[in-house]
């Protein structure tokens, strides 16, 4: 799977993963807590200029963002419809703004380093005996490292229905997918086991 | 948590995942593209019960707040999770759960086919009901519109969603005949 991460030597590609993260949140929070739209478009400001100093160039930037300025913009029209010109303004703002920063904080940190601070986040769960702070990060392993294979085991299922000239339907295609991708769990937990990977401490 | 479960888990949010990529199906019957990802919130629930389905729900949201483009369209990111329609996304969760609880207590093998597809038919919808609530919630809160408003948005999708939960249904019935997972609770 393509990551949204891009490799880099900026100045945020240097800083600490939970500096930028705890940044964000704290970001989020004063832009939600905060109505007034001269704020909202410094905010705007600062996070497009944010964003530049990643130097990813306008075509890249525009093709990891649209996806969700698509959704950003459906909320905005839904929100002058039914509100007012000036509520849609501010709801406008305000998502892009987060927009933006989220996308220079997803840019400039790899799944490796995310998995760490996801690790490190879940040492209080892992101390009240709620999950193993490892399991999150073995776990995150695994989805990434079996989709490929169910892609591919999808296709199949895919060419074995043209073969047959039957038409795709989501039960004939789900219920093989599901029961051939489950069936492998228990090799896969007989090999995670052998290793000892889950009592290593 | 055994190591088979979590690997059952982690498998299941791939499948999750991989519905978000692969494209829409048409339904024969109905024009409708099924972008299957609720169904595959649905699935994890009936094939794999409350605790392990929830948790599979969870990983794949994990890897949405980590940057990972994983939601259909290749969404992800955290700030989706800031959006107004958040609360859908979120609803995963407790859908997963619902489903997964109901399904434990109200199917079991020793049944007949047609009372098996019902009773997870029955746990689905709970489970659609769960994620629609929470997301109009939120989303009326999140844009500032009335409660009224946000519900009648919400109401176009509904007819979708349930016919992903009859089909969350079908599908749970077969894995269950070919490949039983779901542990009982009674």
């Amino acid at each position: 799977m393509k990551t949204l991460y891009v490799e880099g030597d900026t100045f945020l590609h240097r800083l600490s993963p939970r500096v930028k993260l705890v940044s964000l949140a704290l970001a989020s929070l004063l832009l939600f807590l905060i109505d007034s739209p001269a704020f909202l478009v410094i905010a705007l400001l600062l996070g497009g200029g944010i964003h530049a100093s990643l130097r990813l160039g306008w075509r890249l930037s525009f093709s990891r963002l649209w996806p969700i300025l698509l959704t950003i913009a459906a909320v905005t029209v839904f929100t002058f419809l039914l509100n007012s010109p000036g509520q849609a303004l501010v709801v406008l703002l305000r998502l892009t703004a987060l927009a933006l920063f989220a996308a220079a904080v997803t840019a400039t940190t790899s799944t490796g380093d995310f998995i760490d601070e996801v690790t490190v986040a879940a040492r209080p769960l892992e101390r009240i005996g709620l999950v193993k702070a490892a399991d999150i990060g073995l776990s995150i392993g695994l989805v990434i490292r079996f989709l490929p294979e169910i892609l591919t085991r999808y296709q199949a299922i895919r060419d074995a229905h043209h073969a047959r000239g039957l038409k795709l339907r989501p039960l004939t295609l789900a219920v093989p997918l599901i029961i051939l991708t489950l069936r492998n769990a228990d090799e896969i937990a007989a090999a995670i086991d052998a290793r000892g990977i889950r009592t290593q401490k | 948590m055994s190591t088979r479960d979590l690997v059952l888990a982690a498998l299941f949010a791939a499948i999750i995942v991989a519905l978000g990529l692969v494209p829409p199906i048409m339904l024969g019957f109905i024009p409708v593209p099924v972008t299957a990802q609720l169904l595959g919130v649905m699935l994890a629930g009936v094939i794999l019960g409350a605790k392990r389905g929830g948790f599979a729900v969870l990983l794949v949201l994990l890897l949405v707040a980590i940057g990972l483009p994983v939601l259909s369209g290749g969404r992800g990111g955290p700030a989706t999770f800031a959006l107004p329609t958040a609360g859908y996304l979120v609803g995963w969760f407790f859908a997963a759960f619902v489903t997964g609880y109901l399904s434990e207590r109200f199917v079991d093998r020793s049944q007949s086919g047609i009372v098996q597809i019902a009773g997870f038919f029955l746990a689905a919808l709970a489970g659609v009901v769960v994620d629609h609530a929470l997301g109009v919630i939120y989303l009326a809160w999140g844009t500032g519109t009335g409660l009224m408003t946000a519900f009648i948005g919400d109401l176009a999708f509904i007819p979708g969603d349930v016919l992903k939960a009859l089909i969350a249904a079908f599908a749970g019935r077969a894995v269950m005949v070919g490949y039983p997972l779901l542990p009982q609770r009674t």
